[in-house]
């Protein structure tokens, strides 16, 4: 099964990231086991975002910068609004990285 | 609060999943344990609640249910309980550091896992063979050529440096093993540029370094060595051993040399302690400048291979920390000049980690639609299923 390493940068990817880096220089964990890890971890939130969330957002901005490499499309936006079901969040400026969903799917 | 309790239930169960389905790779084939996975998700857990994204209640609830077997759990939730007050002013240092450090700037797709996590992980132990390995020829050299002051115990580390590591390890034997042949030091040198070979061009180098005889003060005893080695080499083949091989050249190099030999000590100098030294990266930066400047004007590297197997670790791994530096450059530079956020607004990084359906653009018009996403805005972890945006450039 294909995933992305992208929810790595996300809170709980870092957390894990930042465990595993501790536990492997103390010598507790073998960086062969803590990359197992990282790839379950790559799995898991995969599968739990498309199975248990079912929440919907609007974006709008100010796209100041956009860019497709490796099919992966980065985008810039400033004084974005973010809106979903019940609240609205407005960010001056926010960094969205998007994977291509059918490379899952393949 | 509906959101952040969903955001912290999903990141929850998603704690509880990696931890179950790992937990094969732990316990069983040599694994580390139970007791192991257990720290490792309380660490996790424990970082989560700083952090602010998993609400320490729900923690509680959920965790204990799940993982009835595990006792684990349950001390990270005694340390988040205390200080759950201060945990919320810890909450947005916490997340906003996370980001900035992270090490994968790419997205990447999973087949290629290991890459970037491997050179994580092994860059602690490459250096520790680098200096023990130059301090092999430093260490002699002043042991002959200066006073013994500086290298206490020459010999002690020496005798050290075949258990360093493994990887070093099987490259000696394949050196010496070579060497039992009569033609010791060249393989070995091939063997080590093999493993960084595709990334820069300093194998080429060797071969062009007999011809230029310039640049002996950076190498230190080396440049001088080689043609002195190569004799010994040649003479006595059947009793190499590095150790040896150095004791040996050392002997005969030095009293021809001496002149250029007591510039040496100087640039070894900074290395004292090989230990000291594996875990100070300035000392090999300091020393990497030294060789990218004998490279563009001659081949030092090559006196160090024949000379004996250790210089060349040595030099090996000065070419990779370059190479590692300078090509991951390109991709730190555009992150850099991607997250404008991280200049303009250290504080406070938003960022949306997703996967995109579509992107589509009609004129200044942008539209995307995107799934499965985790935003990071305001400090607040929100997950989506779907999005779409709408942006004008």
């Amino acid at each position: 099964m294909a995933t992305f390493e992208l929810y790595r940068r996300s809170t709980i990817g870092m957390c894990l990231t930042e465990t595993l880096d501790e536990m492997v220089q103390n010598g507790t964990l073998s960086p062969e086991l803590a990359i197992q890890v990282l790839v379950q971890f790559d799995k898991s939130m995969t599968e739990a975002l498309e199975s248990q969330v079912k929440s919907k957002v609007t974006i709008k901005g100010h796209l100041h910068t956009y860019r497709f490499c490796d099919n992966v499309w980065t985008f810039i936006l400033q004084d974005a609004v973010f809106k979903n079901e019940e609240c609205q969040e407005n960010v001056g400026r926010v960094k969205i990285v998007a994977c291509d969903s059918k490379l899952l799917t393949q | 609060m509906a959101i952040s309790s969903m955001t912290s239930t999903v990141y929850v169960s998603v704690i509880e999943d990696v931890i179950n389905k790992v937990r094969d790779e732990f316990v069983n084939n040599g694994g580390p344990g139970e007791s192991v996975l257990n720290e490792l998700q309380g660490i996790w857990e424990m970082k989560m609640m700083q952090a602010g994204v998993v609400t320490g209640p729900i923690e509680r609830s959920t965790a204990p249910k799940q993982t009835s077997g595990a006792p684990a759990p349950t001390p990270p939730v005694h340390d988040l309980n205390v200080p759950y007050e201060g945990t919320e002013e810890y909450e947005t240092p916490t997340a906003e550091i996370l980001f900035p450090p992270t090490p994968l700037q790419t997205p990447i797709q999973t087949p290629l896992p290991g890459m970037g996590d491997n050179s994580m992980y092994n860059i602690p132990t490459g250096p520790t063979e680098y200096p023990a390995a130059q301090d092999g020829g430093g260490a002699t050299d002043m042991k002959s050529g200066r006073p013994p002051s500086y290298m206490p115990p020459p010999s002690p580390w020496m005798q050290q440096r075949p258990p360093l590591s493994v990887d070093v390890n099987v490259a000696y034997v394949e050196g010496r093993d070579e060497g039992d042949r009569g033609n010791p030091q060249q393989p070995l040198t091939q063997d080590f540029f093999m493993m960084s070979s595709g990334k820069r061009k300093r194998e080429d180098f060797p071969s062009q370094y007999h011809t230029s005889g310039y640049i002996p003060q950076q190498d230190g005893a080396g440049d001088p060595a080689p043609e002195v080695f190569e004799v010994e080499v040649s003479q006595g083949s059947n009793s190499i051993k590095g150790h040896d091989i150095l004791t040996k050249v050392n002997r005969e190099i030095f009293p021809q040399v001496t002149g250029s030999y007591v510039r040496i000590p100087q640039l070894d100098g900074p290395i004292p302690d090989p230990y000291d030294d594996v875990l100070s990266t300035p000392n090999i930066y300091n020393y990497q400048g030294v060789v990218n400047e004998d490279y563009n004007i001659v081949n030092t590297p090559a006196p160090n291979d024949i000379q004996a197997g250790t210089p060349a670790v040595g030099i090996q791994n000065d070419v990779g920390d370059d190479d590692d530096d300078e090509p991951p450059l390109n991709e730190n530079d555009d992150d850099e000049l991607d997250d404008v956020d991280q200049g303009e607004e250290l504080n406070t990084q938003h960022l949306v980690l997703a996967q995109f359906d579509k992107v589509t653009r009609t004129k200044s018009k942008w539209k995307c639609t995107l799934k499965d996403g985790i935003m990071h805005i305001n400090n607040k972890d929100i997950l989506f299923n779907k999005a779409t945006g709408e942006f004008e450039f």
